[in-house]
């Protein structure tokens, strides 16, 4: 290693005006705003369920989109504040995903019980994981790519909640595109594989934000 | 203590703007402040000045994340702690391989590692593009016949060493030959 002085010499040498980072809240303001676009475009290309106005009166499910908003939300804003070293001096926000996944799995055990007779389950299975993994995969690789401009010190908290919001985004498309209401179904295939690609995303954060 | 705060976050301010000097200002004193935190963490002082240095090379790096109206300390501690860490994970997982080499080696030293199946003369050429003294061991052993004690005793090393840098030559002319 060099010598300390010689190094600060160089870094002082080096020194150029460079762009400041966004505030935090600004950022997420911003991933919001994409996020609802895109979620927006894709209801538009697919359509929405046909009965979506019933539904949204059914408590549980109003509860369901609400829980998943949540997530989305909280996931965007501790996202953009994980970009910072310090977490922007806000650590109890950036485990907001946490708070919201705890409540939302509250929500879907509610709504499993109140499933009463249970709906039948329909024919198809894991092509609505695939449908949540292809609409969730935009979303977090432009997360991703927006992450890596900054400096996170959390990459694989940062990961698990990119991978997680982003995948909640392809989540909440198809509960609002899919005319489906067996809750078991929408456990099994939607919403399991949506936190275990959470967990997935500890390690792709590894990979994807070392700096 | 408040003054010094107050003056790191001008300096880091000014740096910014793209004042040089503050800038110099600023990473001396963040040496300063950082090298007590690294010295009471790390076992020597050389360890402490490396790691030192990655800090200010990152501090440098995430420069632009820095929000001038917020707190500096709690900025750059959060950079020091995470780099620390990096450091210390490598580290240990350095040594928990050199851990996993050792208890290969308690069998290894047990063995003669002078007896192979295979003749020098068919893997010479092998044998001369490992490291000098590597190759100087399995010559001296598989060449002219000499048992580990007396290739330690000749080449000023102890019985252990010489077991140790056989198995590694023969660890690396077997994946060569397997190949």
């Amino acid at each position: 290693m060099k010598d300390l002085e010689q190094l600060v010499t160089e870094l002082a040498d080096d020194l150029s005006t460079v762009k400041p980072a966004p505030n935090p809240y600004l950022l997420t303001f911003k991933l919001v705003g994409a996020a609802t676009i895109y979620l927006a475009v894709s209801l538009a290309i697919s359509g929405v369920r046909p009965d979506w106005i019933q539904a949204i009166g059914r408590p549980w499910f109003a509860a369901e989109i609400v829980m998943l908003l949540s997530i989305i939300g909280a996931g965007l804003l501790s996202a953009a504040l994980l970009s910072f070293p310090d977490l922007y001096q806000k650590r109890a926000l950036v485990l907001g995903p946490l708070w919201a996944c705890i409540l939302f799995l509250v929500v879907i055990v509610m709504a499993w019980h109140a499933d009463s007779p249970p709906a039948a389950l329909p024919q198809h299975s894991i092509e609505c994981t695939i449908c949540i993994a292809l609409l969730g995969l935009l979303p977090a690789g432009g997360m991703f790519f927006i992450m890596r401009r900054f400096a996170s010190t959390h990459y694989q908290w940062a990961g698990g909640v990119v991978m997680l919001s982003a995948f909640s985004i392809g989540a909440l498309w198809l509960r609002l595109e899919e005319p489906n209401d067996s809750i078991a179904h929408v456990i099994e295939w939607h919403y399991l594989p949506m936190l275990a690609i959470g967990f997935l995303g500890l390690w792709i954060g590894k990979r994807m934000l070392r700096w | 203590m408040l003054e010094v705060k107050a003056d790191l976050e001008g300096l880091m301010r000014r740096s910014l703007a793209g004042d040089k000097a503050a800038y110099t200002e600023l990473l001396r004193e963040t040496a300063r402040l950082l090298r007590p935190f690294l010295t009471r963490r790390l076992s020597s002082d050389s360890e402490a000045q490396d790691v030192l240095q990655e800090i200010l090379i990152s501090i440098h790096k995430a420069r632009h994340t820095y929000d001038g109206k917020r707190p500096y300390q709690p900025w750059v501690y959060a950079i020091a702690k995470f780099r620390l860490q990096d450091h210390l994970r490598a580290h240990y997982a350095d040594q928990l391989r050199h851990a996993e080499d050792i208890s290969d080696m308690e069998d290894i030293l047990r063995e003669d590692v002078t007896e192979s199946t295979i003749s020098y003369e068919s893997i010479k050429g092998e044998i001369l593009k490992l490291p000098a003294k590597q190759a100087a061991i399995l010559q001296l052993m598989h060449q002219e016949g000499y048992t580990s004690s007396e290739v330690a005793a000749k080449l000023g090393m102890t019985e252990s060493a010489v077991k140790v840098a056989a198995h590694r030559a023969y660890k690396v002319l077997r994946q060569k030959l397997e190949r």
